[in-house]
């Protein structure tokens, strides 16, 4: 008797969590998964919104498809964007980790420099990118004030081909390294002591306890802070936008930006559907093979 | 007889009190109750423009002499292109007076996204003849109509593309005169560039208006023939030399990054000093003698935009009011383009802001005009009309109306900076935007000769 009673219990309070649960998973399914639904119907068409004929026309369901292959302009999209996600993940998780590593240390003015820190990361992403414009722009910059006083030559940076994506990358290691120093830190803060004083014990040296139980542990942490500047790196579009519109020529135009391009200033949204649901599916692919090549972090004994 | 009490005395001034009162708000009442439209508003919308900034402090008039309130908003360029883009294409009835936008009015006419205005101009209910459609300069309101001659929107501005020179005074020391020919303006350049920390020339990243005079001036063109055939023509020699030439005179004369400048940009460039000769509409170059922060209004000097050897094709551009084809309020919104486009607002906004860019004939001929446009001694005026007769003239801006420009202007944009980088030589960026555009108008729909 007292296992069926349990059981029509346990299943009364899953109807329960389910009744409850109901509403949001119903809002949630509204706003996000009827979009994405339309974006991938839409990207089975070659809407063009001076074409109103265009709209659900399945006729050539693949035909957006097909010229993802021969665009040779979002191909070049495409090594930009991995060039830029991958210098900023890069320099983000190193530059984060080192400070983290540093403010982990409890001194008073330490303490003070964390907030400091955090700044570029709760500006506007506007703000920051208008920040970076005025930097880049010879006549109005700082620094290149400080350039023409030492004397040096320094061409604009944001129209110059060869500085071009590189000042994007600083931008935006610059707004977002303190993600990646915040979650190490938390991560640091919450590491126990005796695992330390264990190795210290032992005879480690600083690198040597920093190499096998420090990073060991913080490992998960960076993995996730990592996956997630990679997801809003194939996000970024503020500091394109303001910066260098995608210029000088293509150099700087990533794969969403072209995409923005294609549905807001030509109107082909069916073709930029197609665009976002490639990369949508490239950066599930991209997540899962990271998830699974780093792991999600060591257990240390 | 008794004489009247303290208390009959009061009374009766109460009760003229309330007569005068009630016979002074009589007008205004009488005035808005007479009126169809009393409560309503309407939604407009333009691009950022210091016309509609004067314009707006003649709003309370406008919502006295009718009830009409007007919500006007306002946003950068290409932002306002993107929303009333999207909003026009919903049919949608959020807005109710927008700016036609010059290079997507072939877009928004010929998708049917705007209303027919003829059908207010031609009922003299709701238009008195004396406001004159035939006063709008020809050459403005060509591309606010379709094939059939339809007006679908009234041209506020004329963007004229004249030349001029911030620092006139270095020419003049050089023993130069203003540039009239191409050779004239890389002469000019070479003379003076550098001169007391002055950049030679300015210009701001919209290459697909500004270089396109050069290019035809060349000998060249975008399309082959627009509207009815276009097939892009960017891949020629003429186009090549151009790009070429154009990109030479912006890196070897302009100030160091150049190619990220706005329209705002490259005057505040001019007004600071900085750099002396822009090629523009005249918009962007009146501020230079009339702005309080302009530091060249002494030097600064106008002229004709100048000629290459195949003639001369000074851009020339105009935006008008339209009403979207989803407007609820098509006739409050019809109100309000009369009253904002009328001789009299106009020549109101001329005389109180000296706004350069009116379209009207009679305003633009007017003694106020020409006075407010006479710069340093200057009949800028008499430039600016010559400039609007002249596109009106053989409609070489045809091919800033065709719905596809938006596109073909982006690959025309990325060539030129590609040029200027040295990323490619001339004929290799224009063959490419050429393959791009043709990718884009097949896409589009748009046959292309093969």
């Amino acid at each position: 008797m007292i296992p069926e009673r349990s059981a029509s219990f346990a299943r009364q309070q899953h109807r329960f969590f389910a009744f409850c649960v109901a509403p949001s998973l119903a809002a949630l399914a509204l706003i996000t998964l009827l979009p994405a639904l339309y974006l991938l119907a839409t990207s089975f068409t070659q809407l063009s919104l001076t074409r109103p004929e265009t709209q659900w026309d399945f006729s050539q369901p693949l035909e957006s498809y097909r010229q993802l292959l021969s665009d040779s302009r979002l191909h070049n999209s495409v090594w930009v964007q991995v060039k830029l996600s991958f210098w900023t993940v890069l320099l983000q998780l190193l530059i984060g980790l080192l400070l983290a590593l540093l403010l982990n240390m409890r001194t008073r003015l330490i303490e003070a420099l964390r907030t400091v820190f955090l700044i570029p990361m709760v500006l506007p992403p506007i703000v920051v990118a208008i920040i970076w414009k005025v930097i880049y722009t010879p006549d109005i910059s700082p620094m290149h004030g400080i350039f023409r006083a030492l004397g040096w030559n320094v061409p604009a940076l944001i129209t110059d081909p060869d500085w071009a994506l590189t000042s994007i990358i600083i931008a935006d290691t610059w707004e977002w390294f303190p993600f990646t120093m915040l979650m190490v830190l938390a991560a640091l803060q919450m590491m126990p002591q005796e695992l330390l004083d264990a190795a210290k014990v032992d005879g480690a040296s600083p690198w040597q306890l920093t190499r096998h139980i420090t990073l060991p542990f913080i490992r998960g942490v960076l993995l996730v802070a990592g996956l997630f500047r990679l997801i809003d790196s194939i996000k970024a579009f503020p500091l394109i936008f303001i910066l260098t519109d995608g210029g000088p020529g293509s150099l700087t135009e990533v794969t969403n930006y072209y995409s923005y391009l294609q549905a807001f200033n030509f109107s082909y949204l069916g073709f930029s559907s197609a665009i976002t649901v490639a990369l949508l599916a490239a950066t599930i692919v991209l997540s899962w093979v990271i998830v699974r090549a780093v792991g999600w972090g060591t257990k240390i004994d | 007889m008794t004489g009247p009490n303290r208390r009959a005395v009061l009374r009766g001034g109460a009760a003229a009190a309330s007569l005068a009162s009630g016979a002074l708000t009589a007008p205004a009442l009488l005035a808005q109750t007479k009126s169809p439209y009393a409560g309503t508003t309407i939604n407009a919308s333009c691009f950022q423009t210091t016309f509609f900034e004067y314009l707006k402090n003649y709003f309370p008039q406008f919502e006295e002499k009718t009830g009409i309130k007007v919500a006007f908003s306002m946003q950068a360029f290409p932002v306002y292109n993107q929303r009333t883009d999207l909003e026009l294409s919903t049919k949608g009835s959020a807005l109710d007076v927008v700016n036609a936008t010059f290079i997507y009015t072939g877009r928004w006419i010929g998708a049917g996204w705007l209303t027919n205005l003829d059908t207010f101009t031609k009922d003299p209910k709701m238009t008195p003849a004396d406001w004159a459609p035939e006063d709008f300069v020809a050459g403005t309101q060509s591309a606010m109509q379709n094939a059939k001659g339809e007006t679908f929107a009234f041209s506020w501005e004329g963007g004229a593309m004249i030349q001029a020179a911030a620092r006139y005074d270095l020419i003049e020391k050089a023993g130069l005169a203003m540039p009239t020919t191409f050779d004239e303006l890389i002469k000019v350049c070479d003379a003076t560039h550098g001169k007391e920390g002055v950049a030679a020339f300015t210009a701001d990243k919209l290459h697909h208006w500004n270089w396109i005079p050069y290019l035809m001036g060349m000998g060249g063109g975008v399309f082959r023939a627009p509207p009815e055939n276009l097939t892009p023509t960017l891949n020629t020699p003429q186009a090549a030399q151009s790009g070429e030439w154009y990109a030479n005179l912006l890196m070897k004369y302009g100030p160091d990054g150049l190619l990220s400048y706005s329209d705002d940009q490259a005057m505040r460039s001019q007004m600071s000093g900085r750099a002396n000769i822009r090629t523009q509409s005249i918009t962007w170059m009146v501020p230079l003698a009339k702005h309080a922060e302009s530091t060249v209004q002494k030097t600064v000097r106008y002229g004709l935009m100048p000629a290459g050897p195949a003639g001369n094709f000074s851009g020339c551009n105009s935006h008008g009011l339209g009403i979207p084809a989803g407007s609820k309020k098509k006739e409050a919104a019809w109100e309000f383009i009369k009253w904002a486009l009328s001789k009299e607002t106009l020549a109101m906004v001329v005389k109180d802001h000296g706004y350069p860019s009116v379209c009207r004939l009679s305003v633009i001929n007017s003694p106020e005009f020409k006075n407010v446009l006479t710069l340093n001694g200057q009949d800028v005026a008499s430039l600016y009309l010559e400039v609007l007769k002249l596109g009106g003239k053989t409609g070489y801006m045809k091919y800033r109306t065709v719905p596809v420009y938006p596109q073909v202007g982006d690959k025309i944009n990325k060539a030129i900076e590609r040029i200027a980088t040295k990323q490619q030589a001339a004929p290799e960026a224009l063959k490419q935007a050429q393959a791009e555009a043709i990718q884009d108008l097949q896409k589009a729909g748009i046959k292309v000769d093969t």
